[in-house]
């Protein structure tokens, strides 16, 4: 098989898995369970092939899809070394998800809709992966969005999570309108918008307008929730928590990032200092609200939120290092850096937080869907291997050295200390919080008595909630490693990591220090302040700065609903009235009457007496002879 | 005795012509309606013969009789239809065959 077909069946083989079951498994949720299973362990199995297939394996192939004169769409593969390196993360955390599905969703009815779910998600999400032109991608993009729809709806008997799912659509329809404009005005000012075409024209000197970077970051912004779309991400928490895990946490929100990786070409220094920035509001701001949260997956979702932030603002650190005058032109020094940090970033983060995420739902299905944090407490007995893996994911994301997120987190501090200070304080503020608010919640989860009867009789459910779990464990320990990559992984993804920026000498000393005084900080005052009880221990000894935290997270929703209620619906009251008046009244209306008042005229020369045809008639014949005789003109 | 000129023959037949229009404008008897148009048909066939005539050619004397000969059918066929509407609504007169209003 050769590495293209490889590829095709990948990408076809969940689509089929779907197909399957929505046509003949919706009430057989074991066999559609089984389908879904196994058609993600074949993208696994032919992810991990493609990706470690060598030089061989990398290649770019496309066929035209259609044409519209002049205009083609074309569906192509593009797999480089950052196609694989994704390939590989969404293959394996997917099959870790599907497996822990397993046993989470085990008993639910419509098991048949999630698992195809799920397939559909896996096939939209390898469609961006592979795609070689921007309008395939949002082809795609258009149904990771669908596909999130439908999983976040998944309990659409509950009102919250049937307007959960709405608002993701519809925030996401914001940037996707952005995202789409940015697509057409490059195939305006480019011709093409296939990603190697541009970058060949981007090397020939063609610069491209900065509306177009910044206007296919809006996609981003939407999909990755960055600020001020990102409002539906906390709340996509009502679907199924490995749906969470897979989808609001290690691929769908990382494809914002994916994609401005694919589209660095385009990247002008204006943009790039607004996605920095973006970034890095997003990362403090989801982390202050992380504070303050008491359900376990929103205090992960908030997390999501600041990562994905860290990740964004490492690609607006890095990819346009500086621009000087070469001649009278200026000359922009492409330096991917912040591609490399960010993607490097984008992988510790898809195992930690999708082990987060898991293990969070190990713990809610031991606890019969409690997801309060303060109805919880002492699980670190009662799930010894839940609490032994989720300790590892929250070393990892508070980056504990020698864990992934230590290495991830640094080099994109590194590339801000080297950048733009300011981004730099912020950022390190923000791992402030973030070892603030992990250590926060998992000491509120993990220790003390249990403070419920749920929490008391939990105990750790199967093999199939446990296993996916230590294999992201692992993958949080090693996946921060370069040897890990170069030695075991046969360097497969060189062509992305060897971008991920490091420091030497006095930077390298700065930036250990900082990374470690930070963790220590946060982790400390965390776990000196939190006391496992009942109630949020901030809230009582700092209520005034707990209400400040809690109105800083409520911003953003109660000026959109404000928005939505007095501004938008009024306007659109306003545009009702007018077509109410102007189209249904006087143009349809009127329209009616005017030939209704034609057929009464009409009607009244129809009198069923042939004399009266007659002086017709000869009125017609004086009337033609008259116009042929030129009496009369028309 | 003045020798009659196309003009002549042209007056006749214009007033032929009129007194058949005006038959089918005003009566009310299909049967009268339908001989004022035959009454037409006629005018112009003189029309036509007298044109022929001037002109020293045979064109319009040849339409003559195949007009003839088709009128001949028509009336056949028109009388036919007449009896056929009598006996139907026991009437001929045109103000009452309406039933095309409603």
């Amino acid at each position: 098989m050769t590495p293209v077909q490889l590829a095709i069946s990948v990408l076809v083989l969940p689509l089929a898995s779907a197909a399957v079951i929505a046509l003949f498994l919706r009430r057989s949720g074991g066999l559609a369970s089984l389908v879904s299973v196994l058609a993600a362990t074949g993208i696994a199995g032919g992810a991990l092939l493609l990706a470690f297939g060598g030089k061989d394996a990398r290649f770019t192939a496309a066929s035209e899809w259609l044409r519209f004169g002049d205009f083609a769409i074309s569906i192509g593969f593009k797999f480089d070394d950052l196609a694989a390196l994704m390939l590989s993360i969404v293959g394996v955390v997917g099959l870790c998800v599907h497996v822990f599905s397993l046993g989470y969703m085990h008993g639910d009815a419509s098991r048949g809709r999630y698992f195809g779910g799920l397939s559909i998600f896996m096939f939209s999400m390898l469609g961006i992966v592979f795609a070689d032109n921007l309008f395939m991608l949002f082809i795609f993009w258009e149904l990771v969005g669908f596909s999130s729809w439908l999983l976040i709806n998944h309990y659409m008997d509950k009102q919250s999570a049937a307007d959960a799912s709405k608002k993701a659509f519809i925030v996401n329809r914001v940037g996707d309108f952005g995202f789409l404009l940015g697509i057409l005005w490059c195939q305006a000012q480019f011709g093409t918008t296939n990603l190697d075409a541009l970058a060949k024209l981007v090397e020939g000197g063609a610069v491209a307008a900065t509306a177009i970077p910044l206007l296919l970051f809006c996609g981003a912004v939407g999909k990755s929730a960055q600020l001020p779309l990102h409002v539906w991400l906390p709340d996509a928490m009502e679907g199924p928590t490995p749906v969470s895990a897979l989808i609001h946490a290690a691929t769908m929100v990382a494809a914002g990032i994916y994609m401005l990786c694919r589209i660095n070409v385009l990247m002008v220094p204006d943009a790039l200092s607004v996605i920095m920035w973006v970034g890095t509001f997003t990362a403090v701001y989801a982390a202050l609200c992380a504070i303050t949260q008491s359900d376990i997956k929103k205090v992960l979702a908030y997390s999501t939120l600041s990562q994905l932030g860290y990740m964004v603002a490492a690609f607006g650190l890095g990819s346009v290092s500086s621009t000087h005058m070469h001649g009278d032109t200026p000359h922009t020094v492409l330096l991917e850096a912040g591609v490399g940090a960010a993607m490097f970033h984008l992988t510790t983060h898809a195992f930690f937080k999708a082990l987060m995420f898991l293990g969070s739902g190990s713990v809610i299905h031991a606890c019969h869907h409690e997801q309060d944090i303060f109805k919880m407490g002492g699980l670190a007995k009662k799930l010894p291997i839940t609490f032994f893996t989720f300790t590892i994911g929250v070393l990892a994301i508070i980056g504990m050295p020698l864990l992934a997120g230590f290495f991830s987190k640094d080099a994109i501090l590194f590339l801000s200390y080297v950048v733009d200070k300011r981004v730099f304080v912020l950022l390190a503020f923000t791992a402030i919080l973030t070892a603030f608010y992990m250590v926060r919640m998992w000491k509120i989860v993990f220790l003390g008595l249990p403070r419920s009867e749920n929490a008391h009789h939990a105990h750790e459910g199967g093999l199939a909630l446990t296993a996916p779990l230590v294999v992201l464990a692992l993958l949080s320990v090693v996946g921060g490693y370069e040897w890990f990559y170069e030695k075991v992984l046969r360097g497969a993804f060189e062509g992305v990591l060897e971008l991920v920026p490091h420091a030497h000498d006095t930077d390298h000393t700065v930036i250990l220090a900082t990374s470690l005084a930070v963790l220590l900080i946060g982790a400390l005052s965390a776990f000196a302040v939190y006391r496992p009880s009942p109630t949020d221990t901030l809230a009582e000894k700092a209520p005034g700065l707990f209400g400040a935290l809690v109105a800083l997270k409520g911003a953003f929703d109660r000026s959109y609903d404000y928005y939505v209620a007095k501004m938008q619906q009024r306007f659109a009251m306003l545009l009702n009235f007018l077509e109410q008046i102007l189209l249904a009244g006087v143009i349809i209306r009127g329209l009616a009457g005017i030939v209704g008042l034609f057929g009464l005229g009409a009607r009244a020369l129809h009198v069923g007496n042939a004399n009266a045809y007659t002086y017709w008639f000869l009125f017609g014949v004086a009337a033609l002879w008259a116009a042929a005789a030129g009496v009369l003109i028309f | 005795m003045i020798p009659a000129t196309l003009n002549s023959y042209l007056f006749v037949s214009v007033v032929l012509f009129a007194i058949g229009l005006v038959g089918v404008l005003v009566r009310r008897n299909t049967l009268i309606v339908f001989m004022c148009l035959e009454l037409m048909l006629v005018a112009s066939t003189l029309a036509l013969v007298a044109f022929s005539r001037y002109n020293g050619t045979m064109d319009g004397n040849v339409f003559v009789f195949f007009i003839l000969t088709v009128a001949a059918a028509e009336v056949a066929v028109g009388l036919a239809i007449i009896v056929a509407l009598f006996r139907k609504r026991q009437t001929i007169q045109l103000d009452q065959l309406n039933a095309l209003k409603d």
